[in-house]
């Protein structure tokens, strides 16, 4: 598990330094993420302990973001008042994201004579 | 603090000291969410007992109740906070296992991403926007079909609340869970990574965990899907907002 938490933490270090010097835009850790994968790429394969500690993460991601989103307590007489159009914003966009990208797929992959 | 420690201290001293440690809020976070786990195991993984929003909602009220301001609760939960990033960088190698899969179906599926994603927030901010919402609420939605996680540092390199967009990309990720069923039904979606994909452009990871129980395949796409969502949109909606300076 620590040669895999260690090769993460590295990588990681490596975005966020990237992200500070050159690329300002792209959060840090995506930065890691793409670098990694160009690593797994590279060595064609994933090392057990890298797999152990991603599979734990993927377990409990949800955990992780509990604190940030907390912070809608001092938001929440903001988002009463506009409760309505929170709410069918979420369902309108969710039904289209989901259709459209169902859609496209079905579209293209008869076109590509499937 | 006090010199001589009386042999039995009141309730209050123990919950002075007790609040002024990191320690609160992390039992307060960790036993939520853990709480949240246990309800969504009895309830056979129904996505509205969603652990994340449980925790989120028992943790919210805790701190209401006991009075402790935001800004303390975060002091002790910014260690579980930290790994965010750590957990983020880790997603590669569920990317990269899902890669495999993408083979002769790159175009089709890029297409579908690029699509899906700007459904997503133009629909999203317009209904918001149309229906009255400010900038702020507005603001929240455009990330939102993102995985958590990389959502809130778009968030943040975009200048729009990171808390807001955490909490709409979880709402959106257990109403995808929810609705994707019926919504592919009604488009006539048959083949299962069709479905799976279009699940985790829309619903990130609570889409992709329903969808591994409905059908591997459809998972492992959902997946896919989610990773690619995830890195295209860190990459393309902060150069997106800045070109059209939004």
């Amino acid at each position: 598990m620590m040669p895999g938490l260690v090769q993460i933490l590295l990588f990681q270090g490596l975005g966020e330094l990237i992200t500070h010097f050159f690329l300002p835009l792209i959060p840090g850790p995506v930065v890691g993420l793409i670098l990694l994968l160009g690593f797994l790429a590279l060595r064609k394969g994933v090392n057990a302990p890298l797999d152990e500690v991603a599979t734990v993460f993927s377990q409990h991601f949800g955990l992780l973001f509990v604190p940030a989103a907390v912070g809608v307590v001092m938001f929440w007489p903001h988002l009463k008042a506009h409760a309505v159009a929170i709410g069918a914003a979420l369902l309108v966009s969710v039904v289209l994201t989901i259709a459209v990208t169902a859609l496209v797929l079905k579209g293209l992959s008869r076109g590509s004579g499937k | 603090m006090n010199a001589q420690t009386p042999a039995f201290p009141n309730i209050h001293e123990i919950w002075v000291y007790l609040s002024g440690s990191p320690l609160l809020a992390l039992v307060l976070t960790l036993g939520a969410y853990q709480l949240g786990v246990i309800v969504y195991e009895r309830a056979n993984r129904h996505p509205l007992a969603n652990p994340v929003l449980i925790a989120i909602v028992l943790v919210a009220a805790t701190i209401t109740l006991i009075d402790m301001p935001y800004s303390k609760y975060f002091e002790g939960a910014q260690f579980v906070h930290f790994l965010l990033g750590t957990a983020t960088v880790s997603l590669a190698v569920p990317i990269y296992k899902g890669l495999g899969a993408m083979r002769g179906r790159i175009l089709p599926l890029l297409a579908a991403l690029l699509a899906g994603g700007l459904t997503s927030i133009v629909s999203a901010v317009g209904t918001a926007r149309l229906l009255g919402a400010d900038s702020a609420i507005a603001g929240g939605f455009i990330a939102k079909s993102v995985t958590a996680p990389i959502a809130m540092g778009i968030a943040e390199r975009i200048g729009v609340s990171p808390t807001l967009t955490a909490v709409f990309a979880v709402s959106t990720g257990i109403l995808g869970a929810v609705l994707a069923r019926y919504v592919l039904d009604l488009v006539r979606s048959r083949e299962w990574w069709q479905r799976g994909f279009a699940i985790g452009v829309a619903a990130h990871g609570l889409g992709t965990s329903r969808a591994f129980s409905v059908n591997p395949e459809a998972g492992a796409y959902s997946s896919l899907a989610m990773g690619l969502h995830g890195v295209l949109g860190a990459v393309l909606i902060p150069l997106g907002v800045r070109v059209l300076g939004l």
